[in-house]
This record gives C-alpha cells, structure tokens and sequence, in this order.
C-alpha cells in the first residue's frame, strides 16, 4: 500500500507548489544539470591533435600539485587558484539585462521591508539612514553627475559593488564599470530619489554594513 | 521573537543577498560567478559584523570558493559508506571542496535542543550576554541539508 502512495498523482491543491516548473526555468535548469553532470568527452579533438602533432623536446613534466593539506590550514582558494578560475567575472554570454530583472523585483521588495513600507510619509532622512546601510546589488542607479562627461547619463541594474567600482548592466545588455570616484549616483524607489556620491563610498560593498557615516557640510565631486 | 534584534538591518542585509544568490542561480543556472560574489560579500559582512549564520545556510555554502551549493545545479550529492555508517557528501562543482554530513536522523542541532532554549531566554533575562543573537532571519529562504 506505501508503494500506491508513492506512485498515487498530486493532489490538485499541491500541484501548483510541487508540479513541473514554467517552461523556460524548467530548460534552463535541465540545461546547465545536464551541461555540469555529462562526462566531456575527452578525444573530441583527436583529430586535429593528431594532424598537428607537436613534438616537445626536453619536455618536463608539470610539477605535481600538493593535494594533501594539513588538517590547520584552513579551506579555500589561494589567489593564484582564484585567478585561473575567475571566480567573480560575470561571462558575457550572461550579460544579458533581462536576466537580471527578477532580482531587481528582488531588491525593491527588500528595500520596501527595510524601510517599514516606504509610505509617502516617511522622512527622506529616515530613508537615507536606512539606505546607507542597505545593500544596492539589485538597484537601478543612473550616473547624474561626473566629472567625466561620457559617464553622465550611464544607467542599469547594479550588479556588482567592488571598491572603487560598480559594475552595472545596462539596457542594452552592456555591462559597465563605471568609477565610484568624483561621479554621483542616484537611485530611486516609489518615489523617493537618493544620490550617493560615489566619492564619499569608496569601500567594499561587504565594509558598509560595519561603517559609522560621518556628517559633512559639503560635497563636493 | 518579542525581542528586538540588535543588528536587524545586517540580518535583512545578510537575508536579501543569500535570496539574490538564489534568485540569480533560479533565473540562470549557469552564472556561477554571481550568485558566489553575493554568497562572498554575505560571508564578509558576517564575519565583520560577527553574526553567526544559521546551519542550514552554512550548509549550502562552499568552504572554498562561497558557491551556493544546489544539489544537480552547482554541486553534486552521493550516498558514501564507511564500514557501517553512511555519509551524505556534497561536493562543490566549481572547485571540488567537499562536505561530509553523517546521516543521522536524531541529530539535533545545538539551537533544537531544548537546553539552547533555556540558555536563550536567561540571556534575554538578565541581558548579560554580549553574544549576538543566532541569524534565524536567514531562514527566510529554506534549504533543507540533508
Ligand atoms: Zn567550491
């Protein structure tokens, strides 16, 4: 009888939590499961290895790379293995703008619940505090002002905070890296536009969180 | 929980980039790269803020390279057996850091058991401790480890 339960269909209330995902998220999953658990097929290129046959003198083996570690060093990448893998680059083949609008939907949502709402009646203090400290990876900033004049106008979803620069998406599925430094940035959220001058925010996106902001009397770029 | 979370916009801080991981890996299985520099600047700001982070994120994320680790998308899992135990081992896709979970299923966790509890709210009580508060605001997202 387990065996009836287990091969019994979902209740139709279920179906719609447990039941097959939307066509394109279902494909794009398959895709990459597929591309990551394949075994690549190691003589794919036999032929042109065999019509350009190298012959390496005083060839000397790779050295051997120490796989065995002792049990204090602690896990993770040495720089030099974090180079080879590039393991923050965003590929251009996923460089596209759509891509990343859920998580735009994303960001908004959070922002909404960290500023209690965001009414119309909020104080732009308030929401200045609350954005200080927030996150903005997910946020639509537009460049206003620079000293450089080709970045002014520049706008897109942020994608990745470094210390001296972000890295936006753009409508036209660029990506850009535009200079934190004498350039101001403003991003906007049910109505409430903010600036941040970029100059003032010269850190690590993960330093902001831990920072005390002092009040200056003016800004300049 | 009635009391009031000393670093709470860390917490929701913590909570959006762990969700942006996911959201991006769930839009496009294959920007690896993404999903582990939110999962990286997640673990920093944890770190220097000193927050501890719940197990079940912990568990789903890579020791070496800060992977979110999704069964069949970034990591794979096996059923491994030594001598008579048997073990659930996860292993990372992008640079081959495994983890190791026996499988035990009265295994309590330290905040399941009921003396956690009662350390819990004498903290609260005598508000003495100076010990952040676990990130139960992570689990807002909820993965499972086996
Ligand atoms: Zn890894």
């Amino acid at each position: 009888s387990t065996e009836a339960l287990v091969r019994a269909p979902l209740p139709r209330e279920l179906l719609k939590v447990l039941g097959p995902q939307s066509g394109s998220k279902a494909a794009a999953f398959t895709e990459a499961f597929l591309g990551s658990s394949l075994q690549r097929p190691g003589n794919h290129d036999l032929k042109n290895l065999l019509t350009h046959k190298a012959v390496i003198l005083g060839y000397a083996r790779p050295k051997k790379q120490k796989t065995k570690r002792s049990s204090k060093r602690a896990k993770g990448l040495t720089a030099q293995q974090k180079k080879a893998l590039k393991v923050f680059q965003i590929r251009p083949e996923h460089q596209r703008y759509e891509l990343f609008l859920p998580l735009h939907d994303l960001w908004r949502r959070y922002v909404l619940d960290l500023c209690a709402g965001l009414k119309p009646t909020c104080s732009p203090q308030f929401v200045q505090q609350k954005l200080l400290k927030a996150d903005l990876h997910g946020a639509i900033i537009t460049v206003v002002r620079s000293k450089c004049p080709s970045y002014v106008g520049q706008s897109g979803i942020l994608l990745q905070e470094f210390k001296h620069v972000f890295k936006i998406i753009t409508r036209e599925d660029r990506l850009k890296v535009i200079p934190k430094r004498n350039s101001v940035f403003s991003v906007e959220v049910n109505g409430f536009v903010s600036h941040i001058y970029g100059s003032r925010f010269e850190q690590r996106a993960s330093e902001r969180s831990a920072k005390k902001f002092k009040v200056h009397g003016s800004i300049d770029l | 929980m009635a009391l009031q979370l000393k670093d709470k916009e860390a917490h929701q801080r913590l909570n959006y980039l762990y969700q942006a991981a996911h959201c991006v890996l769930a839009q496009n299985p294959k920007n690896v790269e993404l999903a582990r520099f939110y999962c990286f600047t997640q673990k920093t700001i944890a770190r220097r803020l000193v927050l501890r982070q719940d197990p079940s994120v912990k568990r789903t994320l890579c020791k070496g390279c800060c992977t979110l680790l999704i069964p069949g998308v970034t990591a794979t899992t096996r059923q491994r057996k030594k001598r008579k135990t048997s073990f659930t081992v996860v292993r990372c896709l992008s640079c081959g850091q495994t983890k190791t979970f026996q499988n035990n299923p009265d295994y309590r966790l330290w905040v399941e058991r009921p003396e956690a509890q009662l350390e819990l709210q004498e903290q609260a009580k005598g508000m003495i401790s100076q010990n952040p508060l676990r990130c139960r605001s992570n689990s807002s997202i909820k993965v499972t480890p086996t």
